[in-house]
């Protein structure tokens, strides 16, 4: 039998890219093709959507994300450590819906004293910090809701950004006023906006 | 390569090739101008193809052949072109060979730089892969598991998430 050099592997895999469940298949057959499939499968994200990829993401929190959700006694996943830093392949990130997050928190039975609104949100904060602090090959992010104190803070680090879309934004003048400058600094950087 | 030269090859031109086993190939000049496949090729009346043996030469050539009116691709486009896994009912007869020699076409396509036909081979295998589990795809195309349970284990768990996605 030949093998096939990782080129020519990857270029293999590639077609998979919208057959997320063939790739799952091919990732777990053995080591070089699950190096491989690895930033395939990972490049575009819909991150909060699915709980299984919630908690592989609450993995790689580091300990200042991990402390914005200790106030909420929010039991984090005591798994060991990723064997992949994923995120860093991811290329596309939209962040929509929630189902993922209240999804896991349901099905890990998590009991708070605050309402189901207050933690998720403050998980998908904690995830979209991660993400964006991992993500150095991000170029497309789509945003829905509110996110302006994080986009504010972490668009401008990441350097490889080349869209940017705001969906159902409910931003607020003053949201934008906030963003103002970031968004400048993006534009000035060839990002194309939508909004 | 001298382009001057190639560039002017028309339709009665031909070239010999010779594969790395010496078997020659007569073919129309037209094929090694259009896939710059002949990076040892100096315009002259024949050359040879290094770590391509007849066998597979003759496949790839039949290809080129077959597909030289085709208009140029866009390579700008590298992700839908990727992304589209439809296959041509001529190209799927013409690769439904053996799995050997569908991996040794792919090799020489990426070798030679034909990239539509590497791109074919590339499609064809990925759809042999579809809708398979990791221990089919291993006996399809006999690949040992160099995994240790654990690392399996906890690659199954950190991806699962792409199962329902």
């Amino acid at each position: 039998m030949i093998t096939l050099p990782n080129e020519c592997l990857f270029e293999i895999l590639y077609n998979l890219k919208d057959y997320r469940r063939s790739l799952y298949s091919c990732l777990l057959v053995n080591r070089q093709w699950c190096r491989n499939v690895v930033p395939i499968l990972w490049s575009e994200l819909d991150v909060f959507k699915n709980k299984a990829l919630v908690k592989t993401c609450l993995l790689m929190l580091n300990t200042e994300e991990q402390a914005l959700l200790i106030p909420f006694n929010i039991m984090l996943p005591n798994n060991s450590k990723p064997l992949f830093e994923y995120t860093t392949y991811v290329t596309d990130i939209n962040i929509d819906s929630v189902d993922g997050i209240i999804n896991w928190l349901y099905h890990e039975k998590q009991e708070f004293h605050y309402s189901w609104s207050t933690v998720t949100k403050i998980i998908k904060h904690s995830l979209t910090l991660m993400l964006l602090r991992t993500s150095v090959k991000l170029k497309y992010l789509s945003v829905r809701g509110k996110a302006v104190n994080l986009l504010e803070k972490i668009l401008i680090k990441s350097t490889s950004l080349s869209s940017l879309t705001f969906s159902r934004n409910e931003l607020l003048p003053e949201d934008i006023k906030a963003l103002a400058k970031t968004l400048c600094i993006l534009v000035f950087r060839n990002v194309i906006l939508v909004m | 390569m001298d382009n001057g030269t190639s560039n002017s090859a028309s339709e009665n031109e031909t070239i010999t090739l010779k594969s790395c086993d010496g078997i020659e190939f007569h073919i129309d000049a037209r094929i090694a101008n259009r896939y710059t496949l002949l990076n040892n090729w100096n315009g002259g009346e024949s050359a040879c193809i290094p770590n391509v043996n007849g066998k597979v030469l003759e496949k790839v050539l039949e290809w080129c052949e077959h597909h030289i009116n085709d208009p140029q691709l866009n390579c700008g486009d590298d992700d839908s072109r990727r992304r589209n896994t439809i296959i041509e009912e001529w190209d799927e007869n013409f690769l439904s060979c053996d799995q050997d020699m569908l991996f040794e076409i792919i090799l020489a396509a990426n070798y030679l730089e034909i990239k539509p036909l590497l791109d074919l081979g590339c499609k064809t295998v990925a759809n042999m892969m579809k809708s398979k589990s990791p221990e089919e795809i291993r006996s399809a195309f006999n690949i040992d598991n160099d995994y240790t349970p654990e690392e399996e284990e906890q690659f199954r768990k950190e991806n699962e998430w792409a199962e329902d996605y």
